[in-house]
């Protein structure tokens, strides 16, 4: 696959790593912050991130199945980020060719309506069934934002080891 | 989504998901714990002496009061024979501990490290020392899930200690006061006043402060008054609880045989309109 920052060809990706790296993106959901509505979600900032770089890999039903374990934690109705996770990644799969021609910056702006959909999911279903709109819980949109500033360093750090030199002269180094 | 908040019939899909996932929480509640025990460790002697001599003082006052009100009960239970009243339920205690706080930007809950394996059930109070916290709302074998008082609509019935008026407190969401609803202009409050749990709706048992009133406004046109008040309890606080495991008194006599077609309610703290669907 093409890195269109660089102009490279990137290594194959590893799935091991795509998994670990999802694995420590629910843990990282799991830490016990408190009930703030700013902290970014890790999970469908790597799930998104996937999405678009990998979708054979990691498609709708990994979202869903992660998303129904963040309802549990959530102790949210239980579809509701499966739902959510699921639209989201459908999006940013079908997304993925338009996004990875961007640069960084551009894609992260191009996220924004997805993180925004994704945090503000739970209100706007709260909103229908029971009618009433929470405006304080609308704060989630800073969520997306800190989400969407996260995504250049989300990029760095999981494409790091696909942008690892092939073959590696121990004896001259540069 | 729609099926879950009906009729509850994902209960199975949810219980095995959390019995896979909370085993992933404890462990990333290990940097928190360690960090609070290390903090813990190094306080220092002259606060722990501090705190000692407040813990003797405190424990003595309690002693007297604890040997006071043991007389008391028993006066109470003869003087309720005597008036042929309905016996107070007793009921057991059981520590809890706050595990964590979900985000979730609806709701206002935390989660607690005892669950139905424990004895504990569905719409038992949870209470700290100064008064009610909240209640069980959902339960799992080892674990529970806890509304606060503070939570949307989550309603508790008590009385004003000062001359017994009885009314309702609601929780207006996260870091909103809490309301007293539906009391005429007239009704004697005054700010300040102690709001106790009533135990009227047979969840609560009676007398635990809930709540202080803060702040009134009184409205002549509508002949309404709005009353705010906050929680007596620290909500967001402190990680120890106790919960009051207090058999719930669906029928207003205990001795008087239910109906045999008539089910007593459906789960506790669910409020009726949501059980629409299921009739």
């Amino acid at each position: 696959m093409i890195d269109f920052q660089s102009g490279y060809i990137l290594r194959p990706v590893n799935p091991a790593f795509i998994y670990f790296s999802l694995f420590c993106a629910l843990l990282l959901n799991l830490l016990p912050i408190g009930n703030y509505g700013w902290v970014p979600d890790w999970l469908i900032l790597c799930m998104v991130f996937w999405n678009i770089h990998q979708h054979r890999y990691v498609g709708v039903v990994w979202a869903f199945a992660f998303g129904l374990i963040m309802d549990v934690h959530n102790s949210d109705l239980l579809g509701l980020h499966a739902f959510s996770y699921s639209l989201v990644s459908y999006i940013a799969i079908s997304w993925h060719r338009r996004i990875t021609a961007l640069t960084v910056l551009t894609q992260a702006f191009h996220l924004l309506p997805i993180f925004l959909l994704v945090s503000l999911f739970p209100v706007l279903v709260h909103w229908v069934l029971s009618g009433q709109l929470y405006w304080w819980a609308l704060t989630g949109a800073l969520q997306a934002v800190i989400e969407v500033m996260l995504w250049p360093l989300a990029t760095r750090i999981l494409l790091a080891p696909q942008r690892r030199p092939i073959d590696v002269d121990h004896n001259r180094p540069i | 989504m729609l099926i879950d908040f009906r009729y509850q019939a994902l209960n199975p899909i949810r219980n095995n998901v959390n019995w896979l996932l909370r085993p992933l929480e404890y462990i990333m509640m290990a940097p928190r714990n360690f960090f609070e025990a290390s903090s813990d460790y190094f306080t220092t002697r002259g606060t722990l002496d501090q705190e000692n001599r407040q813990m003797k003082a405190r424990q003595a006052e309690l002693s007297l009061l604890a040997n006071q009100s043991e007389y008391l009960q028993v006066e109470n239970d003869n003087l309720r024979q005597l008036m042929d009243l309905q016996k107070q339920v007793s009921f057991k205690t059981l520590p809890v501990e706050i595990l964590f706080n979900p985000p979730n930007p609806i709701s206002q809950r935390v989660v607690i490290n005892r669950g139905s394996s424990d004895g504990l059930k569905l719409g038992n109070p949870i209470a700290n020392g100064d008064g009610i916290l909240g209640q069980v709302v959902r339960i799992y074998d080892h674990s529970a899930e806890v509304s606060l008082l503070e939570d949307r609509d989550f309603a508790v019935p008590v009385q004003v200690a000062r001359n017994g008026l009885r009314a309702a407190v609601f929780g207006a969401g996260r870091g909103n006061p809490l309301e007293l609803r539906y009391l005429p202009v007239a009704s004697d409050l005054e700010v300040g006043d102690i709001l106790l749990t009533s135990g009227i709706d047979g969840v609560y048992p009676p007398g635990f402060a809930v709540a202080v009133i803060t702040r009134i406004e009184r409205n002549a046109d509508k002949n309404s008054s709005n009353v705010f008040c906050v929680p007596v309890a620290p909500v967001n606080r402190y990680r120890q609880a106790l919960a009051l495991l207090y058999d719930p008194q669906w029928n207003a006599k205990a001795s008087a045989p239910t109906a045999p077609g008539t089910t007593p309610s459906s789960a506790p703290g669910r409020r009726q309109t949501r059980t629409r669907g299921m009739q």
